[in-house]
């Protein structure tokens, strides 16, 4: 059983369509990422995923349970971590910690409350109030909320977004120390470098899914581009990704004097990404 | 019922964590009485003040547990945090149930301290039962004070959506709950409309109470409907609260 089940969804505010029958499968232990442009739906779903907004059509199944009907049963094991902080400021990291994980019935919750706050390096300033704590220091508490209770699937919106990269690669180290140990990770996000690290990733746009794959397979579809320096000036040409085609596009210039520097470009993910987004707007 | 308390804990921890909070929630009714004597200092002597005096004390506690109450929750939803409750587990009504208990502390601390003051700086001379039933009431009002601001946050997306429902709910209470002027007096529709205002109630319990030779028999009705009142406010927020958008 996958541990994310995703078919025909859609969700509609009066004549807006957020989501247009989004179809999508996560299996268990899984990193899976959400990407898309701000606007593309990619909270709607994680919403509608976590049981806080009822669908308009289509099903959605976590851990084989439906999470309206379910609801119970489904929230002792999910973890969920909002676009925002979400915690009480007047609070410390250890009170909003162990007032989310008391929710849950957590068994050895003083006990576990250390542990996550170990986990997200936040013992040091466990008992401080919340307030005082920096924009990446409330993303540790909120993470370490999402936490407590050991969940089965976390659901983590735009987890990293406005976070320093050092802070973001101590996030992903954590991201991939919990798919080790089984969990499954579904992250939206809207940044590239950040998608590349997913094992798969679902592109969505304007609420619907327009590719699903591993970022490599992704990138495949990307173009391999030929740059050749020549009396200054930049020629750019699109060549196919095999050697020969490469041998083929380099024949023309024998390489003259004048040819001052050779390059191959991939395309990035990023380039992947946008051009499928333009390609459907275009289409 | 045991995440009930777990709700009402936080709700304490924050409010004793919360200095501003707590200097508005307690200090501002004393303020505000004392503004009261000063104002009621400059009258003839031949103005009854007991009339006024602990009405006005009982809606200066009406008007902040409302507000107070109100504001909290919607910062519950504009932080992200309601609704992270409900994902976490928690169900509304013991969201609901949650802030009743966290407040009623604050509720019964205002009730007291309010009360406490007017008598005191109005000089009134009250007999012991008479003060205890004089605490019922403005407690009991606080309680429905609370749940009207539970139930009106409901409605509201961020804390300025609060403020439209005073000038609708509270204000017009001064005037129709024969606070300032006895109902009697009212126009018909207007005095069937001061009913709808639980200060209504409130202030015909006080005027019973401190008119001499009191007995229970003449308030308990009144009380009854105070009561009354949460209990319903109580129901209709648990169904205006939504757990899912």
């Amino acid at each position: 059983m996958n541990a994310i089940e995703v078919s025909g969804l859609a969700k509609k505010y009066g004549r807006f369509e957020a989501l247009r029958g989004v179809d999508l499968s996560v299996g268990r232990g899984e990193v899976f990422g959400l990407v898309g442009p701000n606007g593309a739906g990619k909270t709607t779903l994680i919403k509608a995923l976590v049981g806080a907004l009822r669908p308009s059509g289509g099903g959605v199944r976590v851990m084989g349970l439906n999470p309206l009907q379910d609801r119970a049963e489904l929230r002792r094991r999910i973890g969920y971590m909002p676009q925002g902080p979400a915690l009480y400021d007047d609070l410390s990291a250890r009170g909003n910690i162990a007032f989310f994980g008391a929710a849950h019935r957590t068994e050895n919750l003083r006990k576990r409350v250390d542990e996550v706050l170990q986990f997200t390096d936040l013992s040091e300033r466990a008992d401080d109030p919340v307030h005082t704590f920096s924009g990446g220091m409330k993303r540790r508490v909120s993470l370490a909320c999402a936490l407590v209770h050991g969940p089965e699937v976390i659901f983590l919106d735009e987890p990293t977004a406005a976070v320093d990269p050092q802070l973001r690669s101590r996030f992903w180290k954590t991201f991939r120390e919990l798919a080790g140990s089984g969990t499954t990770l579904f992250i939206s996000t809207h940044l590239m470098d950040e998608a590349v690290l997913c094992d798969r990733i679902a592109i969505l746009r304007q609420g619907g899914l327009i590719a699903t794959d591993t970022p490599g397979s992704i990138i495949e579809r990307g173009e391999t581009h030929l740059v050749v320096e020549r009396d200054g000036s930049e020629e750019k040409e699109t060549i196919g990704g095999r050697p020969e085609d490469l041998a083929a596009a380099l024949r023309p210039y024998g390489l003259q004097r004048d040819v001052t520097a050779v390059d191959v470009e991939t395309d990035t993910l990023e380039a992947v990404v946008l051009s499928l987004i333009e390609r459907e707007e275009v289409g | 019922m045991r995440r009930t308390f777990i709700i009402a804990g936080r709700v304490v921890r924050q409010l004793v964590r919360n200095p501003r909070l707590l200097v508005l929630s307690v200090a501002a009714p004393l303020v505000i009485v004392y503004f009261l004597k000063v104002f009621f200092d400059t009258l003839p002597p031949t103005f009854d003040v007991a009339r006024y005096a602990v009405p006005v004390a009982a809606f200066v506690v009406h008007f902040l547990a409302f507000l107070l109450c109100a504001i909290a929750l919607v910062q519950e939803r504009t932080m992200g945090t309601m609704e992270r409750m409900f994902i976490n587990g928690f169900r509304r009504t013991e969201v609901i149930a949650g802030y009743v208990l966290g407040f009623l502390g604050l509720a019964t601390f205002q009730a007291v301290a309010g009360l406490a003051e007017a008598i005191w700086l109005f000089e009134l001379d009250y007999d012991g039962e008479t003060l205890v039933m004089l605490f019922v009431v403005v407690w009991l009002l606080a309680i429905a004070s609370v749940m009207l601001g539970i139930f009106i946050s409901t409605f509201a997306r961020h804390e300025g959506q609060v403020f439209p429902f005073v000038p609708l709910i509270i204000l017009p209470s001064v005037f129709l709950s024969g606070l300032l002027v006895d109902v009697d007096e009212l126009p018909t529709w207007a005095d069937w409309l001061g009913h709808v205002f639980p200060l209504f109630w409130a202030n015909d319990v006080i005027q019973d109470l401190i008119a001499s030779g009191w007995t229970f028999d003449d308030v308990q009705r009144s009380l009854a409907v105070l009561a009354g009142y949460s209990v319903v406010l109580l129901l209709l927020a648990s169904r205006t609260l939504r757990e899912v958008e």
